[in-house]
């Protein structure tokens, strides 16, 4: 291709203008989308990579003024001086903008389009989606007669701009069937179209639409979209994938929708009901919307990674959801595209990583905290007030008894223990236990005799570990949250261990994420003793505040009461009491119950270089004076209150008795707290980790020079100070009703959930990347009213149901599809194919067999329940519902594309549900007619709606009078796929098993009609809604 | 020129109807050409930048790990040293996972197994590879191979997709969409599971899944027995004859409902169930096995006719590529030897060797090899270092993302060679280092594909299979 000279280039841009009046270019609907396209990515406002050149093109100061290299970009209203104009008219390889490497070069069109801006005065104006949403004046409209509501005049002024006319209404069987797909994702009943078709009253059509906003399948089919966006599953996703339990929240989302709960406080609850004020129990399981995101146990995963991404996860689901961005991209450099900063998004990530919680799932699978107790009842839910009442009146009576007199101070010894290891000697299979019938010590299973090393004791022998072997008590059990112990064992430590494990009962280590149990860590010369049910939420724990002494021997002695407190926790050097502080006292729940280990934890670090000697095990808390006594130093030397503890416990009678009834209040509340499904939720705790901005988004190079406090992207809408800086502020934020971007995502996800696609198509970015609204004064108007009404979505969705717009038929007049073919002027009705679910749920209704129950645990295929209900597992989602284009729910899914495939075809006409829904419907209408072609007439009906048309109807009962004919059904040749046994380990593995493959009548009668069934099933009139 | 795709807003929106009405499968290409209205006449196929040397991809993905130290990368020294701690300078701080990361001590492992040198070639593979080591000179083995992740789901994730995050096309889901199917009777991407294998690390769906791109790109299991696709099989008693009635009346239906609401996409959708009717005989066909010679089984050993086998399934692999399929992607787990190594693998090679050797001399005998590409490997290496407890016959190897090993044969890659080059350790890369992404686009170029001009706008970026990285290897390609 020739090379036009710039000069003659810029000639004919001169004369073309003088020619003729040139039209005004609209800085946010024409040039932004070019330059964001086109040139943000090396001069947008992205600060952190070294801007390209030093040019900003996305405002105006940047892109007017003179660069290091003389050039200015615009000079607005020059052509000849602007740079830009220069550079993306070169021909030059290296010269032309954009780069050729970006491989989307400008088009004549847009070439054209940035020459009249620039000589127009280079204009710019604020990113419209970041500006507060004003109502505007209704449109005149050709035909005053024709809105039904005031949106109607925004759209019939739009369409008689581009040449079109409002279609024809629908007729009323069509639109019956459209609204009520629309809003209960079902289609009405024969017995509902007769109704209405016998219902002369001119507000036929608005009784039926208040009927479907108050019927409780409006929130099963409402909700589904936002169980999209909130990635809902019933498992955590990645290996293993073990059950989430989850469904409660999603009742909740149903239930907010079927109560039309404002969305301010829909939003509100979910991202910070933890935060208001006294937070009912709804308004706390609101809250686990924020921790729906997968997380792994995977052996060997860094909780931190994954604390991280999970965070991260909250973040971008958050913003798609509720205002329309794309943050995660800012995660790991400045956005592109958005005036949103790395901080800004890691000041997101301190509002979302507000938790005291661990980045993995327990390998076995209990609920990560934190969690709520879920009872059932408002009586459950007193009988936990009273049970706590009890335990605190307990402490009170314990409390208030008279401290005894110290002067008899009785025996001081400690009494015998359980298990005694003198460490004289190994055997071949791990080391005796001095105590007579007590069980010996067995080595842990990956370790022999040689791993472990006898070294000089302190009485005898003791033994030195190696960090990677160690013993087993396989009986030493019962070592609960409510059961006192003790360990006492004269130590030695070799080193200054990073990390070092010397005793524990919590099994395997992946992370802290697993650890539950008894704990006694060695790390950085300081002791940890803790009571563990998972780290760090649910755990008791204290450490020492001083190092302990290296390379020489000290009795040790760790107790533990019983109290489920960290208060009951106490260690001993040498017999006497070391200064401890709490590290966690928030212990909520039971560990499990693993055996003792000593020196060593499968995948941790052991007791390296450490040595014990005479180790002694107790099932219960020695006193003060007991561990001195041990250590033969006179209890008399101890304080008082060390001695008048040691005759309460062990001489006074009604202390006993009145301790015995303290612990017995506190089991009873665990019991009771216990008997409550645990619920995971989110849980501000100033015990979370801060939050700093991660280099390039690694979890391991945090910024230590650039902590982030809580906060928003504040160039799209500023902070109002008085708000709180944690989740219920970002929530308030939100919610303000000049925040330019809340309402506005949710009207156009609420017009999308009518129309099939949003005024923004781009309904998950409304950022510079985004789409343009098709009908911006009408969104914005929509918007304002949207706030006005509450935030009122029932009444939101009434509205866009009643309009004339929705109500127009979907058959093109001539001419309109070519002008708009995908009917983003809406002068003809929506067409939707149905989703997944509702083109199941369709058939099972059909069929008679949908069993109507709102809410409750998720389900498999086969119960017959609508999908919503399904089991979801995320790495083997239902392949029926995949096919039909729903997501895996892994990550956010801001809307689902809309597929025709062969295995959509498949499905339909094998896939075993379609088949034995099919079968129910032959059935049903071979009661309810006797007649074949009033049998396929009905069974039509209930399938599509509507009456066949003759074509149909002849096709059909063609079709019909050929099977019957065939005879009975041919034999099948081979044997059925056999149904997949269910897996034996099934807890929490659970499979989406398919039911029973369906096979044909031997009625021939009933097999033709259940084949014509399945036509019909597979047939566009059933899976549209027109 | 290049051939514009279509984006997902594009999808959702202007063309979203049409375009999708009729993409799927093999009609894509033809659907694509007319909504796009391409004035201009397309001198290359659909979707491709250059021309390219390979039409198709057989990915035999080895689930795990596999050891690279007992296969494809023999290191003397650590059988001189076995046994004796890694050395500090080596492992220079760099991270381990949580299941050997604090271990007391770090073993350095010798490899139990010999190694050999094969063909005219001279490449070394170990004696559990002796008969992929038969076609030494058609495979290039890569040795500097690394990766990110360290955990087998985010690495495998992060492997078949380009991102350890979910929710990404995978690699033929990517091949689908930018290439299409060869066949329209056969979907463009089939992947397979080996039931003979050892299920130690669980697959997902994901990892062939469509992530943003349309669900028709997402590739399609299949399984040995009666039903190769999902859903694929008549209901008991409907015959081919009754179904062949059931789509002709559909078909009546349809066109008056097209002829009653003047709406395209009517026809689109009997296209669809037309489509899945020819599949019905197209797919049993091509799994039909029974016709191979006694020959042919005999290459690919005994446990061919095991139905849903790792054997099996290579051969399946070539039946479905000779047809036009565009993507086939077997899936083989067991590779993840923390302990137990000898045995393990021991075990996973036999289950494997003699088939993917046989898969190569078979796409060779059928003059298949020069335009097919083949890739053997998994999503991580394994650490020079045993985990846990070394004794003189038994040992493990945690997960090692820093540098492992795999082949390539075929479609356009130099074979007889090793390329890239670990320490003596074999630790880290000293020579050559490719990354995933590397793989990725070279992957893409070999089929015709820059990998950075192949994009899909979504959620208003542009996104690749290789994020915002890749070079293609020269030094692999001939």
């Amino acid at each position: 291709m020739p090379r036009p000279s710039l000069s003659l280039a810029l000639l004919c841009l001169t004369l073309g203008a003088g020619a003729a009046e040139e039209p005004t270019v609209d800085f946010n609907r024409e040039v932004r989308p070019i330059l964001s396209d086109r040139c943000y990515g090396c001069h947008g406002p992205d600060g952190d990579k070294g801007r390209k050149a030093g040019l900003r093109l996305d405002e105006f100061a940047g892109a007017t003024k003179k660069l290091k290299s003389g050039d200015t970009a615009i000079v607005p209203g020059n052509l000849a001086q602007s740079a830009l104009i220069a550079r993306i008219n070169a021909t030059d390889a290296d010269e032309i903008m954009p780069p050729p490497e970006l491989h989307r070069p400008l088009t004549a069109a847009e070439k054209d389009i940035l020459t009249r801006w620039v000589k127009q005065g280079a204009k710019y104006a604020p990113h419209w989606a970041f500006v507060s949403p004003q109502a505007h004046p209704l449109p005149k409209v050709a035909d005053a007669a024709w809105p039904k509501d005031p949106l109607d005049a925004f759209i019939a002024a739009k369409a008689a701009q581009v040449g079109l006319r409002p279609a024809a209404p629908a007729d009323r069987v069509t639109l019956l069937r459209r609204v009520s797909l629309a809003l209960t994702g079902l289609p009405p009943t024969t017995a509902e179209v007769d109704a209405f078709l016998a219902d002369p009253s001119p507000d036929a059509y608005e009784k039926r639409v208040d009927a479907l906003l108050a019927s409780p399948r409006f929130g099963e089919h409402l909700a589904v979209s936002w169980l999209d966006l909130s990635r809902y599953a019933d498992t955590w996703g990645y290996t293993g994938d073990k059950e989430m339990f989850a469904w409660p929240w999603r009742d909740w989302v149903l239930q907010a929708f079927n109560e039309n709960k404002p969305y301010d406080q829909f939003l509100t609850e979910q991202l910070a009901g933890d935060l208001l004020p006294n937070p009912t129990q709804a308004q706390r399981v609101a809250t686990a919307y924020n921790r729906l995101h997968r997380m792994t146990f995977e052996g060997g995963s860094i909780a931190e990674e994954f604390r991280q991404d999970g965070i991260n996860d909250r973040v971008s689901t958050a913003s798609y959801g509720f205002m329309g961005l794309t943050m995660e991209c800012a995660r790991c450099h400045d956005h592109k595209y958005d005036p949103i900063s790395q901080k800004d998004f890691f000041s997101m990530a301190a509002l979302f990583g507000d938790q005291n919680e661990n980045g993995l799932l327990s390998y076995h699978g209990e609920v990560p905290p934190p969690f709520m107790r879920l009872f059932r009842s408002d009586a459950e839910r007193a009988k936990e007030q009273q049970l706590k009442a009890a335990v605190v009146a307990a402490e009170q009576a314990f409390a208030a008894l008279p401290a005894p007199t110290v002067a008899h101070l009785g025996p001081t010894a400690a009494p015998a223990p359980t298990v005694h290891l003198p460490l004289d000697s190994l055997t071949k299979t791990g080391a005796d236990n001095a105590i007579a019938d007590g069980k010996p010590a067995k080595f842990e299973r990956r370790s022999s005799p040689e791993d472990l090393q006898l070294f000089p004791g302190v009485k005898g022998q003791g033994v030195k570990f190696d960090g990677d072997a160690g013993f087993i008590l396989p009986d030493f059990r019962q070592l609960g949250r409510f059961e006192p112990f003790t360990f006492s064992a004269f130590i030695r430590f070799g080193e200054k261990n990073a990390r070092a494990t010397i005793l524990h009962s919590t099994g395997f280590y992946t992370g802290d994420g697993d650890a539950t149990g008894v704990e006694l860590l060695y790390a950085d010369g300081k002791l940890r003793w803790s009571m563990i049910h998972l780290w760090p939420n649910s755990a008791a724990s204290i450490v020492t505040s001083a190092e302990l002494p290296l390379n020489a021997w000290h009795r040790l002695t760790a107790t533990y009461d019983g109290s489920s407190k960290a208060e009951g926790l106490r260690l001993y050097l040498d017999g006497r009491a070391i200064a401890t502080t709490v590290v966690r006292d928030t212990l909520n729940a039971k560990p499990r119950d693993n055996a003792l280990e000593i020196g060593s934890r499968s995948r941790d670090a052991g007791f390296r270089n450490g040595s014990l000697d005479e180790v002694q095990l107790w099932h219960q808390a020695l006193t003060a004076v007991e561990v001195a006594s041990l250590h033969g130093l006179d209890p008399k030397t101890l304080p008082a209150a060390d001695q008048q503890a040691h005759l309460r416990a062990r001489a006074d009678a009604a202390h006993q008795a009145a301790h015995q009834k303290l612990q017995q209040a506190r089991r009873e509340l665990a019991a009771h707290q216990e008997s409550a499904p645990a619920f995971f939720t989110m849980e501000h705790s100033a015990l979370a980790p801060k939050a700093y901005v991660l280099t390039r988004g690694e979890y391991d190079k945090p910024d230590l020079t650039k902590p982030c406090a809580p906060g928003v992207p504040t160039s799209i809408f500023p902070w109002d100070e008085k708000q709180p800086r944690n989740r219920l502020g970002l929530a308030r934020w939100l919610t303000d009703p000049r925040n330019p971007l809340t309402a506005r995502v949710a009207v156009n996800r609420l017009w999308a959930h009518l129309f099939g696609n949003g005024l923004v198509a781009s309904s998950e970015n409304f950022g510079l990347q985004g789409d343009q609204p098709s009908h911006p004064e009408m969104l914005d108007t929509l918007a304002v009213d949207f706030v006005r009404s509450g935030w009122n979505t029932k009444a939101l969705l009434r509205r866009m149901a009643l309009s004339a717009t929705f109500r127009q038929s979907s058959t093109p007049a001539a001419g309109a599809r070519e002008k708009d073919p995908s009917n983003q002027w809406l002068a003809r009705g929506p067409v939707l194919r149905l989703t997944a679910e509702m083109v199941r749920d369709q058939a099972l209704l059909a069929s008679g067999k949908l069993v109507e129950k709102v809410g409750g645990a998720s389900v498999q295929e086969s119960a017959h329940r609508r999908s919503v209900y399904t089991y979801r597992k995320r790495t083997a989602p239902p392949d029926n519902m995949l096919i039909f284009d729903a997501g895996s729910r892994e990550v956010c899914q801001p809307k689902r594309l809309n597929t025709n495939t062969p295995l959509q075809a498949l499905v339909l006409l094998n896939n075993p549900g379609f088949v034995e829904s099919a079968n129910q419907i032959a059935l049903r209408v071979s009661q309810e007619a006797t007649d074949p072609k009033a049998q396929i007439t009905l069974a039509f009906r209930h399938i599509c709606t509507r009456s066949p048309r003759p074509a149909e109807l002849s096709a059909l009962t063609e079709l019909y009078a050929q099977q019957k004919a065939q005879g009975p059904p041919v034999a099948p040749d081979a044997p059925a796929t056999p149904e997949p046994k269910p897996d034996p380990k099934a807890k929490g593995k659970r499979v989406v098993a398919p039911v029973k493959p369906a096979s044909l009548s031997s009625d021939p009668a009933l097999a033709a009609l259940t084949l014509v069934c399945s036509t019909i099933l597979a047939s566009d009139a059933a899976v549209t809604s027109r | 020129m290049s051939h514009t795709l279509p984006s997902y807003d594009g999808l959702m929106h202007h063309t979203r109807r049409h375009f999708l009405g009729a993409s799927a499968l093999g009609l894509g290409a033809l659907a694509l050409r007319g909504i796009l209205g391409e004035a201009h006449a397309a001198p290359l196929p659909r979707g491709t930048h250059f021309p390219a040397k390979a039409k198709r991809v057989i990915y035999l993905f080895q689930a795990g790990g596999p050891s690279q130290f007992e296969t494809l990368d023999a290191k003397p020294l650590l059988r001189e040293r076995n046994q004796q701690p890694l050395p500090d300078s080596v492992r220079q701080g760099q991270r381990l996972t949580g299941m050997s990361g604090y271990q007391a001590t770090l073993p350095l492992a010798g490899a139990f197994t010999n190694f050999k040198k094969y063909g005219k070639s001279g490449v070394e593979y170990s004696d559990l590879l002796a008969h992929t080591g038969e076609v030494a000179d058609d495979l290039c083995v890569i040795r500097s191979m690394h990766t990110e992740a360290i955990n087998h789901d985010p690495a495998i994730t992060f492997f078949c997709s380009g991102n350890q995050v979910a929710g990404r096309p995978s690699m033929g889901a990517w091949a689908s969409y930018g290439l299409g199917s060869m066949n329209e009777n056969l979907p463009a991407f089939i992947v397979m599971v080996s039931q003979d294998a050892t299920k130690d690390q669980p697959l997902y769906s994901r990892l062939w899944g469509s992530g943003f791109l349309p669900s028709e790109h997402q590739g399609v299991q299949f399984k040995a027995g009666k039903e190769p696709v999902l859903y694929l099989t008549n209901p008991e008693g409907v015959s081919p004859h009754a179904r062949r009635g059931m789509l002709d009346t559909l078909g009546k239906l349809n066109a008056d409902q097209r002829a009653t609401e003047l709406d395209p996409e009517v026809d689109a959708r009997l296209a669809q169930a037309e489509m899945a009717y020819r599949m019905q005989t197209s797919v049993p066909e091509v799994a039909d096995l029974s016709k191979e010679s006694p020959a042919t089984l005999a290459m690919y050993g005994e446990s061919v006719t095991t139905p849903g086998s790792f054997a099996a399934n290579c051969l399946q692999a070539r039946r479905l590529i000779e047809k036009g399929v565009r993507f086939v992607q077997l899936f083989h787990q067991g590779w993840d030897q923390h302990g137990g190594l000898p045995g393990g693998i021991t075990r996973q090679c036999k289950q494997t060797d003699q088939a993917s050797a046989a898969l190569i001399k078979d796409l060779k005998q059928r003059g298949l090899l020069e335009d097919t590409l083949v890739i053997w490997g998994g999503e991580f290496g394994r650490t020079a270092y045993s985990q846990g407890k070394i004794t003189k016959d038994n040992y493990g190897r945690d997960h090692h993302p820093r540098c492992f090993s795999l082949w390539m044969a075929g479609g356009g890659i130099k074979g007889g060679q090793a390329y890239g080059q670990t320490d003596e350790f074999g630790y880290n890369i000293v020579k050559d280092p490719v990354h995933v992404h590397d793989l990725h686009a070279t992957m893409q170029h070999l089929l015709g594909v820059d990998h950075e001009r192949q994009t899909f706008k979504f959620q208003g970026r542009y996104y690749r299979l290789t994020d915002i990285a890749g070079t293609v290897v020269k030094g692999v390609i001939a």
